[in-house]
């Protein structure tokens, strides 16, 4: 090749335009999809909450607080004024003191005191000694040290979405319940996917007697019921994150290579794979650039609907006690405890539920979105 | 003329909401059909000649809009909902289709799918439309109507199911019947019945009959008025005698002389023999020889044939679908599993495996018929042209093979800028063209064109013949010429292999074949394809 350099020079200066895939093509389509889109911005918000949320939630997953079990959800912090007027009474009584009104503004109890005495800067120790208060000072002393305002911090902490039945904050183990919800899901699916892809698209690929076995080896796999296989996988390793994902990576992803060896005989009947086998392009190669990114379109769907079926199947494992382990929790497992809770607490139950059920929602739009973008027919 | 038309189309516009905006699909048309009268819209692909007859119908896409004003004796067909539409539809104004495989339903007995439109248009019972439907496929020339009426679509051949959609259409005497391209997708031979079975149930029933296609050849024969269509605009229109003798439109100009044009010398005598095969055999298992299925069933695709290419030769492969042409030039790839001898430069290649194959690979190319299916919809065109030279050529590095795919479309005649393009961004020449840069890249010494322009405009047709012959030229390419297209393979071929069911019927030197036939199965196909005389 003499004259390589020339068209080198040439091709240089020519800047090469460059097209739109059939990826931008069908995200374009996707975009003007508006349940699609909102879905996507639920998912992003419900992942964004299930990754950052328990950093920056103010009460750890586990964190008990004995005195708050099954507050209900409020906005308002605990403990609630009228539980501390009264506590900060009992204790004010032990110091003889007059008193005035008791005023509570966000955390700082205040009131005024007055006494025939000077007052004793050690009184504050009445109060505390209670479990509620801490830091009582006196503010405002009078120069004639008879009158001032004594003033007290209190603990006040908020459950927007109530405590469970060990006193927890229900929003911190929501956003953990997220968390881990989310993180079987996407690996199980990863898993089920690369798993399938691989397998589906060999044995479709290369057919004959190797598709034969490859395909009654998923048969058999079919055949073994599902809740049994996780019950043997729990006994002998023990209940732990990594199984649970494993497990149903493991059934998932037989549908995946039915699937994705369907796709493959079609496209293997493609000109395109005839024109590469005439270049003599290897079998793996083939597999690689041709056979295996055609068959991503209603794979990707199909993975945006295996992500939902995960959770729902960790959710099934958790509310039979197979899940993960305690103190960690899932969305199935919050699901599950409220509705052992729910006649007094039924928050407990539809907090857990509706992030549950708003993650499946969206996921179920998306794919339903995708499988219309990717759709060929619809161009 | 003083009659009025039953069709009057005035302004008619077609738009389509896409991606990139709106596409102006038929730009305000007008179109006239007279009662019992042949007319003919002509155009290329593209032209919005099937989008008009769409809108007319009422089977626009649903991202598609009409605009203007369509009367059927004084009835506005635009703008009708769908229940008033269906009283003119398929009753006065009925379809046929391009794809006779796909147009009838596969669960339905062809009875029972010929009397539903008369049960539901002409209200007749069941039973009498059974007798009814006898009639219709007696008249579109099924044989044994009464036993074929239980028959399944899949049980018709390709031209059978073509005569079974013409007796829908004509199932309740409709004034209008519009083909949309009814004869492409079949055979020379059977084209040619279908043409004059519909210009003899044109002049016995007295229909008007609009008539699709992009072939002039057919127009000629059959339309008395012709629309000729460009890019959504009517260019030319007028009697079809004075239009073809007296074309003014220089778009009708170029369309009458898109017949490939010229002849192949034959190459020197001493040329070498590159490939050659010998009692070259292809038998397909058709299911069977299992348990339970009996003796297992085969089909003799390619029987025993024997050929030899030498350099810089093009022998063109001629014969009907299913007479193994396609079957052959794919053995002799060894792209087939094979009986015979296949010798490559005196090699014998006929048992070697995949790994010993490879060197011979990048010798021997192929392209397909099909522009649409034979790029990978996901690469890029860069990708795809260069995908040889990542198997023959390993070493070479990004920016050498960059260098070549450059190289490879100028020579196709392509914009080299287009490389980072994908496939469905061109149109259906340009795909063969990046089709053929695949095949040449890699420099081979033959290339197997299988049906390379059956898909393809006329006049794309001529540019593609005119590449594959100045490529010829230029890299002393030998070419296996695969095509039922016979003025194609006329423009091409030094030397014809005329075959039929896995068999060669007749070979010889192109003039000498197509001069004087000797076979009675040549000189059919012959008639068929070059025949000027007119219809009825």
């Amino acid at each position: 090749m003499t004259d390589a350099p020339i068209d080198l020079a040439k091709t240089g200066s020519e800047k090469p335009i460059v097209g739109r895939s059939l990826w931008k093509d069908a995200l374009l389509r996707l975009r003007r999809n508006k349940a699609a889109v909102a879905s996507a911005c639920v998912l992003i918000l419900v992942a964004l909450a299930g990754i950052f949320g328990p950093m920056i939630s103010p009460h750890p997953y586990d964190r008990v607080y004995p005195q708050y079990v099954r507050a209900p959800a409020s906005l308002e912090a605990y403990p609630r004024e009228e539980a501390i007027i009264p506590a900060f009474e009992r204790a004010m009584a032990r110091t003889r003191l007059d008193i005035g009104e008791i005023d509570v503004e966000g955390s700082v109890v205040r009131v005024s005191i007055s006494s025939e005495d000077p007052l004793d800067p050690r009184i504050v120790r009445y109060i505390d000694r209670s479990d509620l208060f801490s830091n009582a000072r006196i503010e405002d002393l009078a120069a004639d040290e008879r009158t001032g305002v004594l003033a007290a911090d209190v603990h006040r902490v908020r459950f927007p979405f109530g405590t469970d039945a060990n006193g927890r904050d229900l929003l911190a183990r929501i956003f953990i319940g997220i968390r881990v919800s989310l993180a079987i899901g996407v690996l199980a699916s990863f898993m089920a996917l690369v798993l399938g892809v691989t397998y589906g698209a060999t044995a479709g690929y290369l057919g004959g007697r190797v598709d034969n076995v490859m395909m009654r080896i998923v048969d058999i796999l079919y055949s073994l019921p599902f809740i049994f296989f996780v019950i043997l996988l729990v006994v002998f390793f023990g209940r732990s994150f990594v199984l649970i994902f494993i497990a149903i990576g493991l059934t998932e992803w037989l549908d995946m290579a039915r699937i994705v060896r369907g796709q493959t005989l079609t496209i293997k009947r493609q000109e395109y794979v005839e024109a590469a086998q005439a270049l003599g392009v290897s079998s793996w190669g083939i597999l690689r650039r041709h056979v295996i990114p055609n068959t991503l379109g209603p794979v990707i769907v199909f993975v945006t609907l295996l992500v939902p079926k995960a959770i729902l199947l960790e959710s099934l494992l958790s509310f039979l006690g197979l899940g993960v382990q305690e103190p960690l929790t899932s969305l199935g497992m919050l699901i599950s405890d409220g509705a052992s809770n729910m006649r007094g607490a039924s928050w407990l139950l539809i907090y857990p539920a509706v992030t549950l059920t708003a993650i499946l929602f969206a996921l179920n739009f998306l794919g339903d979105g995708l499988r219309d973008a990717l759709d060929p027919k619809d161009r | 003329m003083a009659r009025d038309p039953i069709l009057k189309v005035r302004g008619l516009d077609v738009s389509f909401r896409t991606n990139d905006g709106p596409v102006h699909a038929v730009k305000g048309i007008d179109l006239d059909v007279f009662a019992g009268e042949a007319v003919a819209i002509v155009g290329e692909s593209g032209s919005g000649k099937s989008q008009t007859t769409m809108a007319l119908m009422g089977l626009l896409a649903s991202n598609g809009e009409a605009r203007g004003s369509a009367l059927y004796r004084d009835q506005e067909l635009l703008g009708l909902s769908e229940r008033q539409l269906n009283k003119v539809r398929g009753k006065k104004i009925t379809m046929i289709f391009q794809e006779p495989m796909t147009s009838l339903d596969p669960l339905y007995k062809i009875g029972r799918q010929l009397c539903e439109p008369l049960v539901h248009h002409g209200a007749l019972s069941w039973r009498k439309s059974r007798a009814r439907a006898i009639e219709l496929l007696e008249l579109v020339g099924i044989p044994d109507p009464k036993r074929r009426i239980d028959a399944y679509p899949h049980e018709l051949s390709g031209g059978q199911r073509q005569r079974v959609m013409i007796a829908m259409a004509l199932a309740n005497d409709p004034d209008i019947l519009i083909a949309d391209e009814p004869t492409t997708a079949l055979d020379v031979t059977i084209q040619q019945q279908i043409l004059e079975l519909l210009a003899s149930l044109q002049k016995r029933l007295g229909m008007a009959i609009v008539f699709i296609t992009h072939d002039l050849n057919i127009v000629r024969r059959f339309a008395d008025r012709v629309y000729v269509m460009r890019l959504g605009e009517v260019v030319e229109h007028g009697e079809a005698g004075t239009l073809f003798a007296d074309p003014r439109h220089d778009y009708t100009k170029m369309l009458l002389a898109a017949e490939p044009t010229g002849t192949k010398l034959p190459p020197a005598p001493d040329a070498p023999v590159l490939l050659e095969g010998r009692d070259v055999e292809v038998v397909f298992g058709t299911g069977g020889g299992g348990w339970f299925s009996g003796a297992p069933h085969q089909l003799r695709a390619v029987d025993g044939i024997s050929i030899a290419l030498r350099r810089g030769q093009t022998i063109g492969i001629v014969g009907e679908s299913g007479s193994g042409k396609s079957t052959l030039g794919r053995a002799l790839l060894r792209l087939l599993p094979g009986e015979g001898t296949i010798r490559f430069e005196g090699q014998d290649i006929s048992k070697a495996d995949r790994r010993h194959m490879l060197p011979f690979r990048r010798e021997l190319q192929l392209v397909f018929q099909d522009p649409f299916g034979s790029l990978s919809p996901r690469m890029t065109v860069g990708q795809v042209i260069t995908e040889g030279l990542l198997v023959h050529e390993p070493s070479l590095s990004t920016k050498a093979r960059d260098a070549r795919a450059s190289e490879a479309l100028k020579e196709v005649g392509l914009d080299p800028a287009m490389r980072n393009r994908y496939p469905h961004e061109f149109s259906g020449g340009q795909r063969q063209r990046i089709a053929i840069a695949r095949a040449i890249i890699l420099k081979p010494k033959i290339v197997v064109l299988d049906e390379p322009t059956s898909a393809l405009d006329r006049s794309v047709q001529k540019q593609i013949v005119e590449l594959l012959r100045d490529l010829q030229k230029e890299h002393d390419l030998s070419y296996l010429f695969i095509s039922h297209d016979l003025s194609v393979v006329r423009a091409m071929a030094d030397y014809v292999v005329v075959m039929k069911q896995g068999r060669i019927v007749e070979e010889g030197a192109t003039e000498a074949i197509f001069e004087a036939p000797r076979e009675a199965y040549t000189r059919a196909l012959m008639a068929a394809a070059v025949n000027d005389t007119r219809f009825r």
